[in-house]
């Protein structure tokens, strides 16, 4: 008895309260809807616009290269009079790191991406993947040829993209994919000739560049300002260093990984 | 005597003020019960209203959003070339249309014309042949006179204005037969015009086609149409009650048939119903604007795939969510959340609950993670070793009601035994040879039904031994800890449980410093003596740990502590194995866990020892094949009852990887000695603890062999009415919402079941708190559950989550039986073959349900490159090899006696596939569920097979051999040098082993059954209806029409070791050698 009296004690209260407050309605104010599609991004302007370059190099005595064995296929082996060496490091003179990738790893978002309209390209040649390394941008074609005869199967690894595993036999027409997802280091095998591998970068923004067996790199278009620069490299992983470009100005952004701390 | 002055009340007292104050009154109760009527007792008006308005605002954004859509899609260069191919087509075939047409139109007309005079002539003819035959055969006058009349009506003349076209008439005079002749001719000619139009117009369809599948893609969701007829049904939108009612019309609410279901939810959760929202749409608080809102009950169902086989019309919301599903006055009545309310709605962590109220039977339930979780922890952390559970691991119940039946069918025999002499010297000494022939047949019968007895016994001994291999405990055999363990570690493994091994199984449990040493004395004391094992070599102990790594030990093991544990939570953590292990015993252990010191006889009751074989004459030999007691016959435990298989390793191996355990350890540990060990009353003492505790629900142990479970069976456990669970001191502060430490319930009160189930789960003891037991046997004994797990990124609170949901679960059915999922069709094989898949831990390597995760793929040693090496999956296993074939593999995985230190199909894959030492019966449900899976018919008949003809083994030859068909590069052939880069099974074994229509859709395309296979995609090309090749072709395949993959699977399945030589040398650089001699 005694319960319910205050149960109706507090329903009065509770109507008096909702008398007073009658009106005071729950915020269901419309918020203002997340950004569903991304501004396009403003154009860099080309009158101020400066480039990155520099050097990527490996300190210390450079491991010896391990050799490709080709054995298992004739075909293959014939197109080498000398074993190949492995890919995972190649030095040139001076300790300068081939197929390194230096991309700006800052949000570039607010500047404009251009997809390139030619493909990005790679070519399986005497069993081995050229490039080893490609970088494109996300949204970019890639496209694959076989310049050997020899069937291969091109079977990328992404973790991000679709995976996919697609025979290509000698004398086919080159194969057109695209990754529409930004990613990094996208393991690319052949199951046929396991000794084959590549890597390939899907990148969100145009700030990227591949070393060549000089160990330089240039990234142009770059629009002034500070910036985080990473190179990745197959064994020795991932480094960063900052940079600061000046107004239609060349900063250098030069980084060495160490021979010896790489396992 | 009234005072002649005293005031006249009428005209001096007033009741004005008590009459305002009731006028008062009841204007404020009128105005309560109107704010009741509208507001207070009914909550659900206003959230409807709420809805609708933000509803309305969300479906004209949408509308506006999709009509841009439409406008951009029709605008798009494709729609466009789209539909002006359409408009083409179109117009292409319409001078053919239009002169079809009227070609149809003149058919019609004519078909008009002649259709009286046909009818009318026809009817009469009818009727005249009907009227000869009637008259009788003898009438020959009759039917003479008949005959005529039909002539005559036959020949009679009809006139028909027949349209010749343009509006033109000719008069046509036909006799019957010619009617009847045009009328056929017509309609034939109606008929082929039609087909020949539908004809022309093929090319508009297939554009109509290409156009509508177009808009499909580029226009997904709701329609502009469909979105303007919902924002328009909202004008007319009434705010009301909306109810489910599950139940047979009719009936009354309170004397309810059927399911007695009558859920209005949906009254508040408006989004919920399906008029209201489509099924098709999601429809989030954000979506409507109040994503920050508490009190917005507008979401869709967060998983809509449920109702596909959850029909609201048919399950309502409460039989899965809890809650009073009547109840309309309050959010806390409707959701049930008040003390007599027995099933409050279920929080969010615990939402799976409500499926176990009719997937009791399940082990595996589709969408049920957390419960799924909940249901292996109950049975992997132990807790069935207490706690019965109706489905759970009944073996061992089924088997000692066995025995119990071995042993009345022994008296029964031994009854008769003594009987049947009896019976004969009766009949011999009856006094007549009516007596006499019916004893000595009593006598015979008993006989025969004697010798029926042992069959019967036989076939009970065969299932006892059957049902022994599936009887699994959860803990390690205890009888071997003389020549397992080191003595001085068990006092402190019993103290410090989770201290010693932070992921163990076991519970800890709460003992005194004396009953450890009692308790630990006593398992040291009951355990095998006398026996020893072989000294063994010292192993490599590097390549010990790379076999730890890449055999597979870690799908269910982990290595390394705290937060660098990597591997599985399924066994043991490996880290301390070597403070504790004795090195001779990790050798045989991890060469066989099976193996056994000395089998056990359950009929007599004791470990059978070398002496007992050697009373008997016979060697002191025991294993599968050598089951039999030497003392009494009956089937012995020949393996350890522990669920590890064996990897089938050699001798070597072994010896690496125990070699390996024994380095894990922590450098410091030191363990002092413990004297009470050997001490026999400290043992005494012990047994009685070790009973008390239960631990032989999980361990055998000597002498304790058949202890049953000593907790509260578990199954109706969420049924329990919340008096009966004992809250004890705790009673009052979870209803006030005080919890044990101290500090107000985030929830508001734990007096509920999940408060109980959470609270006792996490600290046991914790309800004997304040009160005074000087007795330790009297506290409440049960131990704490290690809720730590293994994998990363499960917590504890997952962990308790989980059992939490399986025992809120845990509930009396509240549904009819016709509820409940005991399905009797394929899906019964796959409800029962999950069980057998979770007991042994398959889905540790193998995926088997699609989209389930195994451990091993996310284990690091198998990121990116290495993945190629994981173990196969097996969603289309069913489907994909033969079940007979699929016996003898789960049977013996290495496929073959002598050489069993391999894989027998993927011999490649340092990964091995143990041997599980399966039952007859778990072989034929796993056989069973694997067919179910993939929806295999049952009993299995396999596929007829085409063989190949000469001329087609040429061709497949050539295709096999073509350079771009390499599959020797990675196909096993036998040769051991080219196996060594092999990375695909032995063609010859897909005869046997595979099911043809599987390997033809492989061949084809693979990527689709298993994505991320190492096997190509795009070998061949469709075109037309048939696969061709994708390569250059032999000119021989000129005049070859048939299907390219048809012509490669047939020969592929007829391969032969002679042929695979053959082909090998062909074959450009692929595997040329010879194969090994096997």
């Amino acid at each position: 008895m005694k319960l319910r009296h205050s149960g109706y004690i507090i329903v009065t209260a509770a109507l008096a309260i909702a008398l007073v407050s009658c009106g005071k309605k729950e915020d269901t104010t419309s918020e203002t809807p997340a950004a569903t599609t991304a501004p396009a991004g403003q154009p860099v302007d080309a009158a101020t616009a400066g480039t990155i370059t520099g050097t990527i190099k490996l300190d210390g005595t450079p491991p010896a290269p391990g050799k490709i064995s080709m054995a298992a296929e004739a075909y293959c082996a014939q197109q080498h009079p000398t074993p190949v060496p492995a890919e995972d490091v190649v030095v040139g003179p001076g300790g300068t790191l081939a197929n390194a990738v230096v991309y700006i790893s800052d949000d570039m978002s607010k500047w404009a991406t251009t997809i390139p309209s030619t493909p990005a390209v790679i070519d399986q040649k005497g069993c081995m993947y050229h490039p080893h390394v490609v970088a494109m941008v996300a949204g970019q074609q890639l496209q694959i040829t076989n310049s050997d005869q020899t069937t291969h199967n091109i079977h990328p690894l992404p973790k991000d993209n679709a995976e996919w595993n697609l025979s290509q036999p000698p004398g086919s027409a080159p194969m057109m994919k695209t990754w529409n997802r930004p990613e990094d280091a996208i393991a690319v095998k052949c199951n046929v000739h396991p000794w084959m591998k590549s890597y390939m970068f899907a990148f969100k923004n145009n700030y990227f560049a591949v070393t060549g067996p000089d160990g330089k790199y240039s990234i142009a278009n770059v629009p002034p300002g500070t910036y985080t620069v990473t190179v990745w490299q197959e064994k020795y992983g991932n480094k960063t260093t900052s940079v600061t470009v000046p107004a239609k100005g060349t900063a250098t952004g030069d980084v060495s990984f160490n021979a010896a701390s790489g396992d | 005597m009234p005072e002649p002055n005293s005031p006249d009340p009428i005209v001096s007292k007033s009741f004005s003020t008590i009459l305002l104050i009731s006028v008062f009154l009841l204007m404020v109760t009128v105005a309560w019960s109107l704010y009741d009527e509208f507001f207070g007792l009914r909550p659900w008006r206003g959230y409807q209203r709420d809805f609708t308005a933000a509803y309305e605002k969300y479906l004209t954004k949408q509308i506006a959003q999709e009509k841009k859509t439409e406008a951009a899609v029709f605008a798009a260069p494709d729609y466009i070339q789209l539909k002006s191919n359409l408009d083409a087509a179109q117009k292409s075939v319409q001078s053919a249309d239009a002169q079809l047409d009227q070609q149809l139109a003149l058919l019609e007309e004519q078909r008009a014309a002649m259709t009286p005079a046909f009818q009318d002539a026809r009817g009469k003819v009818v009727a005249l042949i009907y009227q000869m035959e009637i008259v009788p055969v003898s009438d020959k006058s009759g039917r003479a006179s008949r005959q005529k009349d039909l002539d005559e009506a036959k020949n009679e003349i009809h006139e028909v204005e027949w349209p010749t076209g343009g509006g033109a008439v000719e008069v046509k005079k036909w006799k019957y037969d010619d009617l009847n002749q045009t009328f056929t001719d017509l309609m034939a000619a109606k008929a082929a015009l039609v087909v020949k139009r539908a004809d022309t117009d093929t090319p508009v369809k297939d554009a109509q086609d290409k156009l509508n599948d177009y808009v499909k893609r580029n226009l997904p969701g709701l329609s502009l149409a469909a979105l303007e007829g919902l924002r328009n049904s909202l004008t007319t939108f009434k705010v009301d009650l909306r109810q489910i009612n599950v139940n047979p019309t009719g009936t009354m609410i309170n004397n309810l048939g059927g399911a007695g279901l009558v859920d209005r939810c949906q009254s508040c959760h408006i989004a919920m119903d399906p008029l209201v929202v489509p099924v098709t749409m999601t429809l989030t608080k954000a979506d409507l604007g109040m994503a920050k809102s508490h009190d917005a009950p507008f979401t869709t169902h967060p998983d809509p795939e449920l109702f596909k086989f959850h029909s609201l019309e048919k399950f309502g919301c409460s039989p899965c969510h809890g809650g009073n599903g009547r109840a309309l006055d309050s959010v806390e009545k409707a959701h049930g959340r008040y003390e007599h309310w027995l099933w409050p709605l279920n929080y969010p962590e615990n939402y799976n609950a409500g499926c176990q109220n009719c997937h009791a039977a399940d082990m595996v339930t589709e969408h049920a993670e957390v419960l799924n979780r909940g249901r292996s922890l109950y049975r992997t952390r132990g807790c069935i070793g207490c706690h019965k559970y109706a489905g759970f691991d009944d073996e061992n119940e089924r088997l000692t009601a066995t025995r119990q039946q071995i042993l009345q069918l022994e008296s029964t025999k031994s009854a008769y035994a003594l009987q049947i002499p009896r019976l004969n010297t009766q009949a011999d000494q009856a006094s007549d040879n009516t007596t006499s022939h019916q004893l000595r047949d009593r006598a015979l019968n008993m006989t025969v039904e004697s010798a029926k007895l042992d069959s019967q016994i036989e076939a009970l001994d065969t299932l006892s031994s059957s049902l022994m291999r599936e009887v699994k405990r959860v803990g390690p055999d205890l009888k071997e800890v003389q020549m397992k363990l080191r003595k001085e570690w068990i006092p402190v493994w019993l103290a410090q449980t989770h201290t010693f091994r932070p992921t163990t199984k076991m519970p800890q449990f709460r003992l005194e410093p004396d009953e450890i040493q009692k308790i630990a004395a006593f398992i040291w004391q009951s355990g095998i003596t006398g026996q020893t094992l072989p000294n063994q070599a010292a192993g490599d102990a590097n390549h010990g740990k790379q076999l730890i790594q890449s055999r597979g030990c870690m799908a269910c093991h982990s290595l390394g502590e705290g937060g660098n544990a990597v591997g599985g939570d399924y066994a043991a953590n490996l880290s301390r194995v070597g403070e504790k292990d004795n090195y001779n015993y990790l050798v045989r252990w991890v060469h066989n866990p099976r193996e056994r010191t000395l089998p056990y006889c359950p009929f007599e009751k004791k470990d059978i020892t070398p002496a007992d074989y050697a009373k008997h004459g016979l060697p002191f030999q025991f294993d599968l094949d050598h089951s039999r007691c030497p003392n009494d016959g009956h089937q012995l435990e020949v393996q350890q009852p522990t669920i590890m298989p064996s990897l089938r390793l050699t001798d070597s191996d072994s010896r690496d990887i125990a070699s390996f355990l024994v380095t894990q350890k922590h450098a410091d540990a030191t363990y002092s000695a413990a004297p009470f060990m050997d001490d026999p009353k400290f043992a005494a003492a012990g047994k009685a603890l070790v009973q008390h505790y239960g631990c032989a629900g999980c361990h055998e142990i000597s002498g304790l062999e058949d202890e049953g479970r000593i907790g509260t069976e578990l199954t109706n456990e969420g049924s329990k009415p919340i008096e009966r669970l004992d809250f004890a001191r705790y009673t009052e502060d979870a209803k006030r919402g005080i919890q044990t430490n101290g500090k107000p319930d985030p929830r508001g009160t734990w007096y509920d079941a999940k408060g109980f189930f959470e609270a006792k789960l996490v600290n046991p003891a914790v309800f004997d708190y304040a009160k005074v037991k000087p007795d330790p046997m009297d506290r409440l004994r049960m131990p704490t559950p290690n809720l730590n797990d293994a994998l990363p990124g499960i917590t504890p609170k997952n962990n308790l989550d989980a059992l939490t949901s399986f025992l809120l679960g845990s509930v009396d059915p509240q549904l009819p039986p016709e509820y409940m999922y005991k399905p009797a069709d394929r899906r019964k094989a796959i409800q029962e073959g999950w069980w057998i898949a979770t007991k042994y831990n398959c889905i540790g390597c193998h995926q088997i349900g699609i989209g389930q995760k195994t451990i091993m793929q996310d284990l690091p040693f198998y990121q990116s490159d290495a993945k190629a090496n994981l173990p196969p999956s097996l969603t289309s296993e069913g489907a994909r090899v033969n079940p007979e074939w699929l016996r003898q593999f789960l049977a013996n995985p290495s496929l073959s006696t002598t050489d069993t230190n391999k894989n027998g199909v993927r011999s490649y894959l340092e990964v091995r596939m143990p041997t599980f030492f399966l039952s007859d019966d778990e072989v034929r449900k796993l056989v069973l569920f694997f067919g179910a899976l993939s929806s295999q018919a049952e009993p299995f008949i396999p596929e007829k097979r085409v063989p190949l003809t000469t001329a087609e083994t040429e061709l497949a030859r050539d295709l096999f051999t073509n350079p771009a068909a390499p599959c020797l590069k990675c196909h096993a052939t036998g040769d051991p040098t080219h196996d060594k880069t092999a990375t695909a099974p032995n063609f010859i074994l897909a005869g046997e082993r595979l099911r043809q229509p599987w390997a033809e859709r492989w061949v084809t395309d693979p990527a689709k059954i298993i994505p991320g296979t190492a096997m190509p995609s795009g070998l061949f090309n469709r075109v037309g209806d048939r696969w061709v090749f994708n390569g250059k072709l032999p000119s021989a395949f000129d005049n070859y029409h048939g299907d390219h993959a048809d012509l490669m699977v047939r020969f592929l399945l007829a391969m032969t070791p002679e042929e695979q030589r053959r082909l090998g040398g062909r074959t450009p650089s692929g595997g040329g050698a010879a194969p090994s001699g096997k």
